[in-house]
């Protein structure tokens, strides 16, 4: 017997869409508006992740995203980034929710608020740093720190791959 | 269930947050972009907290089932018991879903944490052996980074017994020869119906007496009563097929259903009237029970009537099958009577003087299942010649002397009984 999806799984389909979408399209009331190929992708994208939140065509959907952003801006950092930020983990945390279970699980509205909580509490993270960067936005910032920042980065990566054990380790 | 390797891995949203994470900040600090760290900040923080609640033991979890026998439509509960489950936050509970089992909640799936998992109900809607309870198991940390499973549960076999209706009349047994009991007999005894008005003989009891008659006739006269006896009850199940579709109780019934249920009532009515009653399967396996009472003799004839399997009987034809039907007993023949054998095994029955009947579980409109194929056009023209072969096997069957009735629940055989009872007691012309 092949159970149909419930309807909180839709709703949390339709939310993680929305939100990978609201992430691409959040600067057009700044001026920032993707051209119609890259909505088409992201669309694919959010669709895909809909239906298999796990796979590896979601990441690298959300990593378009990010190109996209990467490419259109400089050194601006404007408002509608902190938008996108929320509209991205807004789809991450969809994903989340729906690789918890088979798609005929409903989503209990008590996790459903749980991650709701937590994903406003980590996108707190988004308007601290866009603080940061407006500050120092008209600071000629030494290449020292960049370095700095990429070490820092690159030993975060060793760490999270020492600390992280691989499918079926340990 | 635990022991061995670790079963935690990384989940998808770990591995997702990390790479976009990674791959944004990475971006950033190479083309000195830091509307790039704004968009990715939250998610770096997500897979920290996640790498942070990494579980550091193994969670054990043990399946639970509050019954394992239920009648069809009955309901049961499955729970886990779990230990170890510090590390983690939530679990994630698939149950198999097997036929003619009903699950609550619906595809037997369920999300809830670790310090609060709910039980999953389960109702088996159709009689038989069942397999309930195998389920998928999944635990995951704290923010989701890690997860343990799934791990598959075993389930449990469980018989299912057919469904009764709890009725106290299996309708009076039109030759009952037994001890003591509750259907009226030819002889007289001591019993409460009325039979007659005679003289006083030796041994009678005083309060017999009928002191009106006695006086208007000068000599001692008392009241006769019929004695009440017990009766055995043969039930022979035609399981060698099954016609129509089976939708599980309360839903579309196959023939075997029909059979099965209708057995199980009237093997469950005499039982509890007291009376003897015997099971014979025609089917592979020959389930059969002696003649046998009380509620113990009941779950065993339950127990087997739910251990059909529909076939034709090996090793054995029917004319050889040996009834083991005595003087009076009464004996009901549950079957589409499709098979030419058993009518004449009916006859014969008949012939010996038994009360038989035939409770005819053929649902209206159904039809064998066939292979849809080219031939299916002939399926339909064979079966249609069968029904016809069918209606003159029941014609026959009749004319012989033994009534057929449609099953219509636990009161079916009350009338036919009745007309074989007053039957009975009409007086014979030997020849």
């Amino acid at each position: 017997m092949r159970l149909s999806a419930a309807r909180s799984v839709w709703v949390v389909r339709a939310v993680g869409l929305l939100g990978l979408l609201v992430g691409l399209l959040a600067g057009i009331p700044e001026g920032y508006t993707p051209s119609l190929a890259v909505v088409a992708v992201v669309l694919l994208g959010g669709v895909l992740g809909a239906f298999r939140p796990d796979h590896l065509g979601v990441s690298m959907t959300l990593a378009v995203v990010l190109v996209w952003w990467a490419i259109k801006l400089h050194t601006q950092v404007p408002a509608g980034t902190l938008a996108a930020a929320a509209g991205l983990v807004t789809a991450h945390v969809a994903g989340t929710l729906l690789s918890y279970g088979p798609r005929f699980m409903p989503i209990p509205a008590e996790v459903v608020r749980l991650w709701a909580v937590r994903g406003l509490l980590v996108w707190l993270a988004a308007p601290v740093v866009w603080f940061v960067a407006r500050v120092y936005a008209d600071h000629a910032t030494p290449t020292s720190y960049w370095l700095a920042g990429l070490t820092a980065a690159l030993m975060g990566a060793v760490v999270a791959a020492v600390v992280v054990p691989t499918r079926g380790g340990d | 269930m635990s022991e061995g390797p670790s079963r935690w891995h990384t989940t998808g949203s770990l591995a997702r947050a990390l790479a976009v994470g990674g791959f944004g900040v990475a971006v950033a600090l190479t083309v000195g972009r830091p509307a790039v760290v704004v968009l990715v900040g939250p998610l770096v923080v997500l897979a920290s907290l996640a790498l942070l609640g990494k579980p550091t033991r193994e969670p054990r979890v043990l399946p639970g089932l509050a019954h394992v026998q239920l009648y069809e439509g009955q309901g049961t509960r499955s729970w886990l018991e779990m230990s170890g489950t510090e590390d983690t936050e939530h679990v994630t509970r698939v149950l198999a879903q097997e036929p003619f089992v009903a699950l609550h909640p619906v595809g037997g799936a369920v999300l809830s944490r670790t310090d609060d998992v709910g039980p999953i109900e389960i109702s088996p809607r159709r009689w038989g052996e069942r397999r309930v309870g195998t389920e998928k198991v999944a635990m995951t940390s704290p923010w989701a980074g890690y997860r343990w499973g799934p791990v598959q549960l075993p389930g449990r076999e469980m018989f299912v017994l057919p469904a009764v209706t709890r009725m106290r009349s299996g309708g009076e047994a039109p030759q009952p020869i037994g001890l003591i009991g509750a259907h009226r007999s030819r002889r007289e005894g001591g019993g409460t119906e009325f039979s007659s008005i005679r003289a006083f003989h030796s041994g009678d009891r005083l309060r017999r007496i009928n002191w009106r008659v006695s006086l208007r006739q000068g000599t001692l006269h008392v009241e006769s009563t019929r004695a009440e006896e017990d009766t055995a009850v043969l039930l022979i199940v035609d399981a060698m097929a099954d016609y129509g579709v089976s939708e599980g109780i309360d839903a579309a019934q196959s023939s075997l259903d029909v059979t099965v249920r209708a057995a199980a009532n009237i093997a469950d009515q005499y039982l509890g009237g007291g009376d003897r009653v015997s099971l014979r399967v025609l089917s592979p396996g020959g389930e059969y029970a002696g003649y046998g009472t009380g509620t113990r003799h009941l779950r065993r004839i339950l127990g087997l009537l739910a251990r059909i399997r529909p076939g034709i009987p090996r090793d054995v034809s029917i004319e050889q099958v040996d009834f083991r039907a005595t003087a009076g007993t009464v004996v009901v023949v549950i079957s589409p009577m499709l098979s030419p054998e058993l009518a004449i095994a009916t006859v014969r029955l008949v012939r010996r003087g038994l009360p038989v009947i035939v409770v005819d579980p053929l649902p209206p409109g159904s039809t064998p299942t066939v292979h849809p194929d080219p031939a299916a056009q002939v399926a339909q023209l064979a079966w249609r010649m069968r029904l016809l072969d069918r209606s003159h096997l029941l014609s026959q069957l009749a004319a012989a002397g033994c009534p057929v009735v449609p099953w219509n629940g636990p009161r079916t055989l009350e009338e036919v009984l009745r007309r074989l009872a007053r039957r009975s007691q009409l007086p014979r012309i030997g020849v």
